[in-house]
């Protein structure tokens, strides 16, 4: 008898979200759980890791394994788990501030690398957790608490670094269009390769109002509808760089011919190695004086 | 494993002496025999006497000699001083040692550029290049004259017999096996491997240097002629590494499956060993973006089920502190490495000290109690890094191994290892049956404090690990009463550590007023200090602690009921060990901290005269 | 699956619907609605937000009610036969957006909240109704389409009830929101 098909609601723990009413990150969880159900993998075979802040709270929202850790270190350590397990389903999840400022230093690695991750950032352009700072993709000139008389900065822009890293899979979501979102994620995960999908995922307390969903509703430009072709690297840049001025959703890049992954080459390497190692208790042989 | 690999038969231990004995009468002087040889070498980094050392110490070694080699550098990348010390000797050997007893110096510049690191007594023979002229002033303002300072041309029996200068330092050889009967069989083996394939003519050149060499020492005869013993018939081949190579094989031999780091010395070595060896057993080497990535992507592969663990050094220490309390927090096994060297910041980094142990007990906020290892010399820190495998996987912790420097990079020829004495501890893993039977709780509160661990993968095992405190199932609490039995569950698992007997060293009649505790790499300065004082008479003991964090109250105890006076030795400005001690346990006011700045190593001699000077002292 | 950003993106094939799938359709969009509710509610419990979590509580038993009658339905004409649509077809047909809810709403919001949520779902049968051909699929979602109009009066009734808008029913004087 084949066990019947999983559900979102297969992926959604008992803890309850601490999230404001309102908060983005709901609709992002909503569409994680359906992008999961539609791919089907048991929750036992997944591995949530996620760094510190509102949105890094995700892994105890499901039923997988999770594991919430310090600020900005998700990235190295869910390549340690993948480099560990290949087989199971890595998705690292955090925020604007952990992935791009206190972690931006591994983004451009772990892009390097090329592991088979996925790596969904909750942009809302604050810092929610500590109550309302300003953010690395906070636009120049906003008003916060940090911030009382403007920002001097100029926001990063997460779409074309990532572009610039060589990510072979870059999009851009956001909750106020649910379908897209799912889709999106489900997409990325299945991408073989390191991925990333951007989501614009307001923050209700501290976010501006034409941040808020609604607007987003208003504002959003599916790059399907503008006729982008997801293969044009050059032309993704060139979208990409609308970022904070655009509110661009869909695919901008996805590699037509994506590379071997880190894990399978490590698993030829390993394979090949194989052949010459000693028995364990033997390894001291290395240093006999001949 | 159970087995304490630390006991050292005593009378295998070396004593250094010298025996007077007529022996070829074709020498005008007696001959003093050594069963111990210390030689020393300085020049510029060009020269090479770094290789020259290491040829010896394979030379000696292949020969049946238990041997040591330390090298020291100038800063510069390339062709800044460097120096290297070998020990041989035809007893195990227990430190680098203190005077030499041989000095060979190619400048006076470079000689003069490492103080403490080539000390010279008034028994030391000092032999240098003849164009560099006689000994400068600056050897008299060091306040010892050697009796016997011999002025050889190096670079033109160089010149003359190899045909250009790139053979200096296999005259020295020459030299050296003329002058105190080095075998010459295995220097010249040594050539013929490191010159074979340099290049048409190197290796014939390099030969002829070293007969240069044989032929000028017996030429010349030196006034007070040494000869080294020949060695005991020889218990097979010898293993001939440092301590990082141990540790690498010891990692692998414990299971290692991940290791993730950043180059940094000196610690590197590990990190390129495994990277060769990892993946012939299923495993891999991330050479991470820098430090926090090395410990993060272990953390990782940790949660992941998979044996893992990170090296580095003090400044990388640092880095990974936030990351180690995750792993605390968390439950999760892992092994770091840290190779201390000077400090603080990027402090001394080629030179050992003893300064990190209240780092790694404490480093990082919150209350952590976090189990710390040192090895004492190459041979034991295979033993140690084991260990610290198996107190990680089965109390589900960090775990640092606290090596140095000198461990670390000094080149040792040591007997094998049998490595069927140890076993190999594997992370309690509830089975699939435990899990379908019950909701698995990751935390549960057990009396032992140790909660079977699942991984990703496991069916019904899954679970929010976290840095944020949790209850029994994971989830994410910031209550106290929970954070408070958690904290106590945390502290409880780690209890019977403290019982380890094995994980000390004990030596000397157990009810001796005196005595002597040393860790680390000062450990074999004070073994050979131990045995020198009862040699002179003194009722003595030594304790070596391989695990000084938890501190193990009952064992300092029991060493200190008969104490009346004892020094504890450690190469650091604090004297780490002492504090960690009194804030842990009642020490007793004879036992004083006797504590230095790191690359200023003890000498045995020194420790024992400063032992003996205490009797005057109030207990 | 499509990306348009329409809320309400048929990723089904409507004109060539059987009567059973849009049955077990309907059942799904008021499941997926009174699961929202109830996420609502936990989130408002959450965050002492009384008034709007009980509204949304009773929501949750008036969506849970719709479902089971819907099903009763399926059962009668279908019994077991195997439910080949998924919830992951459908996407907040009438259950209300995420970003509806707010800390501290009013009871009187959260019934503007389900107001919005009825006239989304009767403007989603609306539109699905200019494709759909079979007439027992017509006939199902033009009486669902009626329902929802239906409903829309009903929370307008209860909002009759309650006390007119007051002058400050949007300010909001609670603590700040605590960092972490």
């Amino acid at each position: 008898m084949t066990a019947p098909p999983l559900q979102a609601k297969d992926y959604k723990s008992e803890l309850k979200p601490i999230w404001c009413p309102g908060c983005g990150d709901f609709g992002v969880l909503q569409g994680l759980y359906r992008a999961l159900a539609s791919i089907g993998r048991p929750p036992h075979e997944v591995a949530f890791i996620s760094g510190i802040g509102c949105s890094s709270r995700i892994p105890g929202y499901t039923t997988a394994y999770g594991f919430n850790t310090v600020h900005g270190r998700s990235l190295p350590i869910a390549q340690g788990v993948k480099l560990s397990n290949p087989e199971l389903l890595v998705v690292v999840a955090g925020g604007d501030g952990d992935g791009f400022s206190i972690g931006g230093g591994h983004v451009p690695h772990a892009v390097r690398r090329n592991m088979d991750l996925t790596y969904l950032v909750m942009d809302n352009q604050v810092y929610g957790l500590t109550k309302g700072q300003l953010s690395p993709t906070s636009p120049k000139g906003l008003e916060t608490v940090t911030s009382p008389l403007g920002s001097l900065e100029d926001p990063i822009n997460p779409l074309l670094y990532m572009l610039a890293y060589g990510c072979g899979f870059v999009a851009q979501a956001t909750p106020a269009d649910m379908p897209g979102m799912a889709a999106l994620i489900e997409d990325a995960i299945r991408y073989p390769g390191f991925s990333f999908v951007n989501i614009q995922s307001p923050c209700v307390t501290f976010g501006e109002e034409d941040q808020q969903l609604k607007a987003h509703k208003t504002k959003l430009k599916p790059l399907e509808s503008l006729g982008h072709d997801p293969t044009d690297q050059l032309a993704a840049m060139d979208l990409a760089r609308a970022y904070g001025t655009e509110l661009y959703t869909g695919v901008f890049y996805k590699n037509p011919k994506p590379p071997p992954t880190y894990e399978a080459l490590v698993k030829l390497r390993q394979a090949e190695q194989a052949k010459k190692a000693r028995p364990r208790d033997r390894v001291l042989d290395a240093y006999l004086q001949k | 494993m159970r087995a304490c690999s630390g006991h050292l038969p005593e009378t295998k231990l070396l004593v250094r002496r010298l025996i007077c004995v007529p022996v070829h009468p074709l020498h005008r002087a007696s001959v003093r025999m050594l069963d111990d040889l210390i030689l020393g070498m300085a020049g510029a980094g060009g020269d090479g006497v770094v290789s020259a050392g290491e040829s010896l110490l394979n030379a000696a070694s292949s020969e049946g000699y238990h041997a040591l080699m330390t090298k020291s550098f100038g800063s510069q990348i390339r062709g800044g001083e460097s120096s290297c010390r070998v020990r041989l000797s035809t007893k195990k050997v227990l430190n680098p040692g203190g005077a030499l007893d041989v000095m060979v110096a190619l400048n006076w510049e470079d000689f003069f550029k490492f103080g403490a690191e080539l000390p010279l007594s008034v028994n030391t023979v000092l032999i240098y290049e003849e164009k560099a002229g006689p000994p400068p002033d600056t050897l008299k303002a060091r306040g010892v004259i050697p009796k016997e300072m011999v002025s050889v041309p190096i670079n033109e029996l160089t010149k003359k017999s190899a045909g250009s200068d790139k053979a200096k330092t296999s005259v020295v050889l020459g030299l050296l096996s003329g002058w105190f009967g080095i075998p010459s069989a295995g220097i010249e083996r040594g050539l013929q491997k490191k010159f074979g394939s340099k290049g048409e003519g190197l290796l014939e050149a390099n030969q002829k240097a070293l007969a240069t060499g044989i032929e000028y020492a017996k030429g010349h005869p030196l006034a007070a002629p040494h000869e080294l013993a020949r060695p005991e018939a020889s218990a097979g081949s010898k293993l001939l590494c440092d301590g990082n190579d141990m540790c690498a094989a010891g990692a692998l031999f414990a299971g290692v499956k991940f290791f993730g780091g950043y180059p940094i010395t000196p610690s590197t070595e590990v990190m390129q060993t495994l990277s060769k060896e990892i993946w012939k057993y299923g495993g891999a080497v991330l050479q991470c973006e820098d430090e926090i990535a090395g410990i993060g992507s272990a953390v990782g592969a940790s949660f992941a089920g998979r044996k893992s663990m990170t090296a580095t050094s003090g400044p990388g220490m640092d880095l990974k502190t936030e990351i180690l309390g995750l792993a605390t927090i968390a439950e999760l096994p892992l092994v770091i490495l840290n190779v201390q060297r000077g400090g603080p910041s990027t402090g001394l980094p080629t030179k050992a000290e003893q300064s990190d142990l209240l780092q790694a007990a404490f480093s990082g906020h919150g209350d952590v109690l976090r189990p710390v290892l040192a090895p004492t010399d190459v041979e034991d820190t295979f033993r140690i890094t084991v260990e610290a495998f198996n107190v990680a996987e089965e109390f589900q912790t960090p775990v640092i191994i606290l090596s140095d420097q000198e461990i670390a990079q000094r080149k040792e020829a040591v007997d094998q290892i049998d490595t069927s004495r140890f076993s190999l501890v594997e992370r309690k893993v509830p089975t699939e049956a435990e899990l379908a039977e019950k909701p698995y709780a990751r935390f549960a509160l057990t009396e032992s404090g140790i909660s079977p661990i699942s991984h990703p993968g496991l069916k019904g095992g899954t679970y929010l690990a976290a840095g944020i405190e949790h209850n029994e199932k994971g989830d994410p609490t910031s209550g106290g009463v929970m954070h408070a039995k958690m904290n106590d569950k945390r502290f409880r698992k780690l209890e019977p550590l403290k019982k380890r007997a094995d994980l000390f060293e004990q030596h000397g009649n157990p009810q001796a007023p005196l005595g002597l505790i040393a860790w680390g790499s000062t450990a074999g300065v004070a073994r050979e200090a131990f045995l020198l004082a009862k040699k002179q008479g003194h009722d003595v003991k030594l304790l070596v602690p391989y695990l000084l964090n938890p501190v193990a109250e009952a064992v300092y105890q029991g060493f200190f009921e008969s104490l009346k006076h004892g020094l504890l030795v450690e190469l650091s400005h604090q004297g780490q060990l002492y504090r960690l001690l009194r804030m842990y346990t009642d020490v007793p006011k004879g036992l004083r901290s006797l504590c230095r700045s790191g690359a200023n190593p003890f000498q045995p001699t020194e420790l024992v005269t400063r032992l003996i000077e205490l009797r005057g002292l109030p207990s | 699956m499509t990306k348009q950003p329409v809320q309400q993106a048929p990723s089904v094939n409507f004109e060539a619907m059987t009567l059973k799938d849009a049955i077990d359709l309907a059942v799904l969009i008021e499941e997926e609605a009174r699961d929202r509710y109830e996420e609502l509610a936990a989130q408002l419990i959450l965050h002492r937000t009384p008034a709007a979590a009980n509204f949304f509580t009773k929501m949750v038993r008036i969506e849970e009610l719709h479902r089971s009658q819907l099903l009763e339905q399926r059962r009668k004409q279908f019994g077991d036969q195997p439910v080949t649509v998924r919830r992951e077809m459908i996407f907040d047909v009438e259950a209300p957006d995420y970003d509806e809810a707010r800390m501290n709403m009013t009871q009187r919001q959260a019934l503007e909240v389900a107001l919005r949520s009825e006239q989304k779902a009767h403007k989603f049968f609306v539109s699905v109704l200019a494709n759909v051909q079979n007439p027992e699929v017509r006939r199902l979602f033009e009486e669902l389409c009626d329902e929802e109009l239906e409903h829309q009066q009903l929370v307008k009734a209860e909002m009759a009830k309650l006390p007119p808008p007051g002058p400050h029913d949007h300010v909001d004087v609670g603590d700040g929101p605590a960092p972490q």
